[in-house]
């Protein structure tokens, strides 16, 4: 229809040539279904290709009543502080809040604990995560493993580059270039903390030094280790002093590891510092607990 | 559920009233002004300047013609409330803390406080619909207090009693004609204030809220008590929830105590009970201060609530909490369905 009432009418020499062009596209044609629906079909050109476009259209009409009183209320002029303001909410006034779940239930107090403990976003993160052991490759922590005391971490056993990036390789994936990775998942850490595992499993019984060790926490950012050798010096040799340190801004993180070669002196100390002033804080000293 | 947050006002609200087709929401609160809000998008319509106390109270007339506001300033003033005119000031010698309109918008009463030396009353005026009417000066009748002081007050069904609700936790039923005291019931625990008390839509029974921190719906006729809601806060203000057969109550430590009590949380929330099985059914967070008010929408679409903090929350309820039921109301609608 279009296209017989151009050419009745008389064309334009510039719009002429483009009428004649083989290429031309036809114009948009628009069919109503049996079923009342109407499909829109439309051509366009790109990249030199001719595109049919096809699209199924319903139209539904969604009547709405509004009160009269309301909708004659809507209309009122604004007055007081809003007089000759625009229509519509103002921010200095209203904003939204956040959206919240309201779900009222019998027990709504067993809900809200569940939700507070899903909530975390960490569990809901990882909730689709697998966890693979380290030293079965099975689906539980590598702390639970059933075979943690018999079999040394499959890692170990491996050649150690290509063990460590088995190991990274699964979380590397998901871990952004920013986020914190665990020195033993480090490309070229080559499962160092694996190893002192595994090696302090090849002391037998005994612990290396586990024993004497007390962690200290609540250590001022300003400490340095040499301090706190200082401090705990006093009740007996200690064999090593290690305080946690930003690695960007070479500050304390705030806790530390001291070790003696004795338990007693330990214990000494651990009684006597627990609660002692160190800068303007107050340190808390414990025993420290097996890494597992 | 997105609340939306108006926070036209400076001080804590003291009252927030939807109109009858509940496209309106007002707002009373310790700044001077009313605040008249859109409900459905929280727009700011305008304000009801001229107090010149904090107000504690503010209702709609059926119409949507005309608004009254009680204030510290010791006057009930009635506005117009498309344009924000003040058309009439009654002046009393004490603070005004509660105002109500009666169903058919023809009579007004206010409940004025107890205080030097006066006691507290609650006063009826006759109003005329018509804007550009003058109003009486003088009150129909009104009704004084020789015992405890009346806190809140409201109209029953027809006009025939008014319910007041006082300082020492009693319930008083007055004939609506007259002001002749009927019946008395102590309905809450004595020497706890009722600070709150709001009418059904059928306004055949009403809600009262305490600071014993049970909230308890009544009769109108026999003052009976129907419905006991016990909550572990004292309660500021309770409403009954149209469409759902829930009841909302709020409340919350006062800022006050938060120093001389052992609870860290100070219970800022609004309470969602069933309101014939009383048992909870849910919480809605948001304020951080006591709730002062809560108003549900006619039509039960959603509530306003009002704190301490100077904010109002607008909520528009989900399809969750129309769908809920209790395992015997499910029983009875599939019953329903079936016959």
């Amino acid at each position: 229809m279009p296209a017989i009432q151009r050419a009745a009418q008389p064309v334009d020499w510039a719009e002429d040539e483009d009428y004649e062009d083989s290429s031309a596209l036809p114009g948009q044609q628009i069919i109503s279904n049996a079923d009342g629906t109407k499909t829109v079909i439309t051509y366009r050109l790109e990249d030199g290709k001719k595109i049919k476009t096809t699209r199924k259209i319903r139209t539904t009409v969604v009547k709405e009543h509004v009160n009269p009183r309301v909708a004659e209320r809507r209309e009122w002029a604004k007055f007081g502080k809003e007089q000759g303001n625009v229509r519509g909410p103002d921010i200095s006034t209203t904003t939204i809040g956040e959206n919240m779940l309201f779900k009222p239930s019998m027990n709504w107090k067993a809900n809200q604990k569940e939700e507070v403990q899903s909530g975390t976003d960490m569990k809901t993160q990882l909730k689709d995560k697998k966890v693979a052991c380290r030293i079965c490759k099975s689906d539980h922590f590598t702390a639970r493993c059933p075979y943690k005391d018999t079999l040394p971490p499959m890692d170990d056993i491996a050649g150690t580059t290509t063990a460590s990036d088995d190991v990274a390789a699964p979380d590397m994936n998901e871990v952004g270039g920013s986020r914190y990775i665990a020195p033993h998942l480090r490309k070229g850490a080559a499962g160092a903390g694996d190893k002192l595992g595994g090696a302090s499993r090849d002391f037998g019984g005994r612990e290396r030094d586990d024993l004497a060790t007390l962690r200290v926490t609540n250590v001022s950012e300003l400490a340095e280790e040499a301090d706190l050798r200082d401090m705990f010096e006093r009740f007996g040799r200690v064999t090593r002093v290690f305080l946690a340190k930003d690695r960007e801004t070479g500050r304390s993180k705030g806790f530390a590891f001291v070790s003696y070669a004795e338990r007693s002196d330990a214990a000494k100390a651990c009684e006597r510092m627990d609660g002692h002033g160190f800068g303007h804080l107050i340190l808390r000293v414990e025993f420290a607990k097996r890494a597992a | 559920m997105r609340p939306i947050l108006l926070q036209g006002h400076e001080r804590s609200i003291t009252q927030i009233k939807y109109n009858r087709d509940g496209d309106l929401l007002f707002s009373t609160a310790k700044d001077h002004v009313v605040c008249a809000w859109y409900s459905v998008n929280g727009e700011r319509l305008g304000t009801y300047q001229g107090h010149q106390g904090a107000l504690w109270t503010v209702d709609v007339n059926p119409t949507t013609t005309l608004l009254a506001t009680g204030a510290a300033d010791n006057t009930i003033r009635l506005w117009e409330v498309k344009t924000g005119r003040c058309l009439k000031t009654w002046d009393f010698p004490t603070a005004v803390k509660r105002v109500e309109f009666s169903d058919d918008g023809t009579l007004l009463l206010g409940v004025t406080e107890m205080r030097m030396g006066y006691l507290g009353t609650v006063v009826v005026f006759p109003i005329n619909p018509d804007i550009e009417a003058t109003q009486a000066a003088e009150p129909l009748f009104t009704i004084t207090m020789s015992g405890s002081k009346a806190t809140v007050a409201a109209w029953s069904y027809l006009n025939k009693y008014i319910i007041t609700g006082h300082e020492d936790g009693s319930v008083g039923q007055y004939d609506g004609k007259s002001g002749e005291l009927i019946q008395d019931v102590q309905a809450h625990e004595p020497d706890f204030l009722i600070t709150d008390l709001q009418m059904a839509p059928d306004r055949t029974y009403f809600i009262t809220a305490s600071k014993d921190k049970t909230a308890k719906i009544l009769s109108v006729d026999n003052l009976k008590v129907l419905k006991t809601y016990v909550t572990d806060t004292p309660l500021n203000t309770a409403t009954i929830t149209a469409k759902k057969d829930f009841v909302i109550l709020g409340g919350g430590q006062e800022a006050r105590d938060v120093t001389t009590t052992s609870s860290r949380q100070g219970k800022f929330e609004a309470r969602f009970y069933h309101k014939i099985f009383e048992s909870e059914i849910g919480r809605v967070k948001g304020h951080f201060g006591p709730l002062n008010t809560v108003a549900c929408h006619p039509k039960g679409v959603g509530y306003a609530s009002g704190g301490e903090d100077g904010y109002v929350r607008v909520h528009h309820f989900d399809k969750p909490y129309f769908d809920f039921m209790f395992e015997v109301e499910k029983m009875a609608s599939a019953q329903r369905q079936l016959q």
